[in-house]
């Protein structure tokens, strides 16, 4: 019985970090190819996320409920078995530690560092509470507010999505590039073409190659890498530093637990030998090992496994009283974590971020804030977006990135779209159906047309036809919605933007010939989210309706 | 594109401009025997009315078949306009019925493998190939699908005859092939006016941005064209876009047509017509044919109806 458990838990962190992987690996690939298991299935079933989302934008989030509450209800039974048996950061922390042989110090009994996971989620929710933006322009009641969400910053699902996603994924897709291209090289060779037969296994190779091939760069990603690192590192100073001092989730998941059934009791053929304290990989085993901390237990039974006694074992009810349930929270240091967290919601309000005009209208934000299709209005989009990175894994394009200082401090690691590394494809809409927070909500291909995301406009200082009366109309081809047209001028063309019809998707800027930087921009100036969609729809059908009555083919 | 092959074509072009010289003075009474003499007229073959298959094979037949281009063994490449991600009904992309034809003949003709192939503007890849049809069609013919989208598959080559475009990275696969084949579609193009077989010809490079920087985009094309010929040009007619071109939407005309030749200016300049355009408005097709790449006034090009 012993160390089955373990074994038994070692399995299942296995098996869940596999589950993880493959479900990753489907979202960056296969997004299409929608199962009964939705590819955030992580992000979606993380309960702090799910309670941040809702808390901050002050509505029911269902898609995000109905995954999280087997969590909160596994956690309500079972206490942080999560932490121990799921969580994939906990499992890449332990595969780390395992790895780079990172061993922490002797448990340092100190309970003052613990605290501060329950400070961080306190602080968080002061910030989720607090009212910091409006819902949209028509709602400025206080009650229509929305909070803001900094749970992207601390809570582990959305870290390890994130690392794979800037970190992982991209090293992963320049190995595939690298021997695709090799590949590809190789079978021009002379050897190749002497040897026919080989012909026969190159060329399945390379279509294999090429079906997993995209293209993947992302800025961000050394700061993601640094703090994984860095999480990782901490571990020199006690194993799972993370999980056991830091992470809001787990204090959210252990908090819950207080009223967990089942726990852990040692009897009397305990000899004090206190190896069971070593191991624990959190150091909730106190000096005396027939007491243990029962928020800080991740429930992974190494104690258990360890014991040369056998003298530990679950128990359910009253034999249960080695467990302690308090959170010994300093009220003074309550009172600094409210404080910090509504400084923490404020000040990337009031610093460089986007500023609203009157009717809800971006006025202030970097001029290439392009969101993408079916984006949140920006307040809400800040609030509600984890900084996940399952958008920019699915975009086919590579166009999203995450944002740098495009739409302010709290807008750092949102997607952005950055057509100079690729256009918003007309064709897509897997964003929309990927985002677990909803704050990129769905939309369909045929809405496309009409969801404004920016204007393009023609840099004619900078452009083929204007500057230099050559020949150019690379923009106006390629533009899927036939948004530019050219004007004759001395018998060339040249091209001028219909902002009407522009919904800033960036194919134009895009293919621009002009190196490096292109001579057509796609601006936040015709971002137009602050209108609903029915709005929005209306504005473009009336913009078709102008251009069937100038259009030399009427009814096209 | 061997010199066999070639001078196999030459003598099969004389053969049938001869033939069709007597023919076709007396039928048009065009006069002029001097022009004819000056050197043998090329030869087209239209087909009309029928369905896309049909008007392919009655198309190439009228040439002499695919047998007379295609040997046993020989490695083809086929190069539709599968440039953007629309269906076949909106006539952006080459008629996927067209390609896959295309792909039979070639195949029936012996071919050991033909390779079907395209540096696409839209994408992803996948997408774009699924939405236009080709990339089903021309795999259940038999051929071999291939993005050109890897820089890995492109050679720098030289065109020491070029006037602007001194060189292009060109599609490996075009240099390794015995025969070349291009499938254009008839498209109106907002800036070269049209675009046919030798526009088409800018999918099997890679740095095309630079064609579009450089001095003249109609002399490019016309550079590239009088260095890569292909072996037979199938123009797509079937279904042809005549504004918004060259992507679309816009407005669609059905006229039914497959042109198919050797002279690749000779098909182009029967597209011009078919597009309602005189071959000497388009800037590079008369570029082209002041470089000797082939012929562009209609009264001197032999035209089978099939």
């Amino acid at each position: 019985m012993s160390s089955r458990l373990r074994a038994l838990r070692r399995a299942s962190q296995l098996l869940f970090f596999a589950a993880f992987l493959l479900l990753f690996g489907f979202a960056a690939h296969l997004a299409k190819a929608r199962g009964p298991v939705p590819p955030d299935l992580f992000l979606r079933a993380d309960p702090l996320l799910a309670l941040s989302a809702m808390v901050s934008l002050r509505k029911l989030i269902f898609p995000l409920l109905w995954y999280a509450l087997p969590v909160v209800a596994l956690s309500l039974v079972l206490g942080r078995v999560f932490c121990g048996w799921v969580c994939p950061m906990g499992t890449a922390i332990d595969i780390c530690e395992r790895l780079l042989r990172v061993r922490g110090r002797r448990p340092s009994h100190a309970p003052a560092w613990r605290r501060v996971k329950f400070y961080v989620l306190i602080a968080l929710l002061a910030a989720m509470l607090l009212p910091v933006g409006h819902r949209s322009a028509q709602e400025l009641a206080l009650s229509q507010t929305v909070g803001l969400s900094a749970v992207y910053l601390l809570d582990p699902i959305a870290i390890v999505t994130r690392t794979f996603t800037l970190v992982v994924l991209p090293i992963v897709q320049r190995v595939v590039e690298l021997t695709s291209d090799s590949l590809t090289v190789f079978s021009y060779s002379d050897f190749a073409a002497q040897h026919m037969w080989l012909s026969r296994v190159l060329n399945p190779l390379q279509f294999g190659f090429s079906q997993v091939k995209r293209p993947v760069y992302f800025r961000l990603s050394l700061l993601a890498f640094a703090v994984f690192a860095g999480i990782v590192a901490l571990g020199h100073l006690a194993r799972r530093f993370w999980c056991r001092n830091l992470c809001p989730l787990g204090a959210l998941l252990g908090f819950l637990g207080k009223v967990s059934p089942i726990g852990l009791a040692v009897s009397d053929k305990c000899t004090r030998c206190l190896r069971c304290m070593d191991e624990c990989k959190v150091g909730a085993i106190t000096e005396d090992p027939h007491q243990y901390r029962g928020p800080e237990c991740i429930s992974c039974y190494s104690c258990i496994a360890v014991c040369p006694e056998s003298a530990i074992s679950l128990t359910t009810g009253e034999e249960n009283a080695g467990r302690s349930d308090e959170v010994q929270l300093d009220r003074r240091r309550v009172l600094e974590a409210v404080g910090f967290g509504i400084a923490a919601a404020l000040l990337p309000k009031v610093d460089w971020g986007v500023k609203r005009g009157g009717r809800g209208v971006l006025k202030v934000s970097g001029a290439k804030l392009i969101r993408p299709p079916g984006s949140l209005p920006e307040d809400q989009f800040v609030t509600a977006c984890v900084r996940c990175g399952e958008c920019m894994k699915v975009c086919p394009t590579n166009t999203l990135q995450p944002a740098l200082g495009e739409g302010g401090l709290d807008a750092l690691g949102t997607p952005v779209l950055v057509p100079r590394i690729g256009p918003c494809a007309q064709i897509c809409d897997l964003c929309g159906q990927t985002c677990p927070a909803r704050a990129i909500e769905p939309f369909s291909v045929e809405e496309k047309s009409h969801l404004y995301l920016g204007t393009a406009v023609v840099d004619r200082s900078m452009c083929i036809a204007w500057a230099q009366d050559r020949q150019c109309l690379v923009c106006d081809e390629s533009c899927p919605y036939d948004a530019i047209s050219q004007k004759e001028l001395e018998g060339l063309g040249r091209p001028v933007v219909d902002e009407r019809i522009c919904v800033g998707c960036g194919q134009c800027e895009n293919v621009c010939p002009v190196q490096p930087q292109g001579a057509i921009h796609v601006y936040a100036s015709g971002d137009r989210r602050h209108l609903s969609r029915q709005e929005q729809e209306a504005y473009w059908a009336g913009a078709q309706q102008e251009l069937s009555a100038e259009s030399p083919y009427p009814g096209l | 594109m061997s010199s066999e092959d070639m001078t196999r074509r030459e003598l099969f072009k004389r053969a049938v401009a001869a033939g069709l010289a007597a023919y076709g003075l007396g039928e048009l009474g065009l006069g002029g025997l001097s022009q004819a003499d000056a050197a043998p007229a090329p030869t087209i073959a239209v087909a009309t009315k029928g369905s896309p298959v049909d008007l392919v094979r009655r198309a190439v037949q009228g040439l002499g078949g695919m047998g007379k281009f295609v040997k046993r063994g020989n490695t083809v490449l086929v190069k539709p306009n599968i440039a953007w991600a629309r269906k076949p009904e909106h006539a952006a992309d080459t008629n996927p019925e067209v390609v896959a034809e295309v792909v039979r003949l070639c195949k029936a003709a012996g071919a050991r493998e033909v390779k079907v192939i395209d540096h696409f503007i839209d994408g992803p890849d996948a997408d774009v190939l699924r939405i236009s049809g080709i990339g089903a069609a021309a795999q259940a013919a038999g051929a071999r699908v291939l993005a050109a989208s890897s820089m890995a598959m492109y050679q720098r080559a030289r065109l020491p005859r070029a006037k602007v475009l001194k060189s292009a990275d060109v599609l490996r696969d075009l240099a390794r092939a015995d025969v070349f084949i291009n499938v254009p579609i008839a498209k109106v193009h907002s800036t070269t006016g049209l675009t046919l077989g030798c526009k088409n010809l800018m999918g099997v490079v890679w740095d095309r941005g630079a064609w579009h920087a450089s001095a003249s985009l109609d002399q490019c094309i016309a550079d590239f064209a009088a260095h890569y010929k292909p072996d037979l040009v199938v123009l797509d007619a079937y279904r042809i876009l005549l504004s918004n071109g060259p992507k679309g939407p816009g407005r669609v005309a059905s006229p039914g047509v497959v042109v198919a030749g050797v002279d690749p200016l000779a098909v182009d300049a029967y597209g011009a017509k078919i597009m309602g355009r005189k071959p000497q408005d388009i800037g590079h097709l008369r570029l082209a044919a002041a470089s000797g790449v082939g012929e562009i006034s209609l009264d001197r090009i032999r035209v089978r109806n099939v």
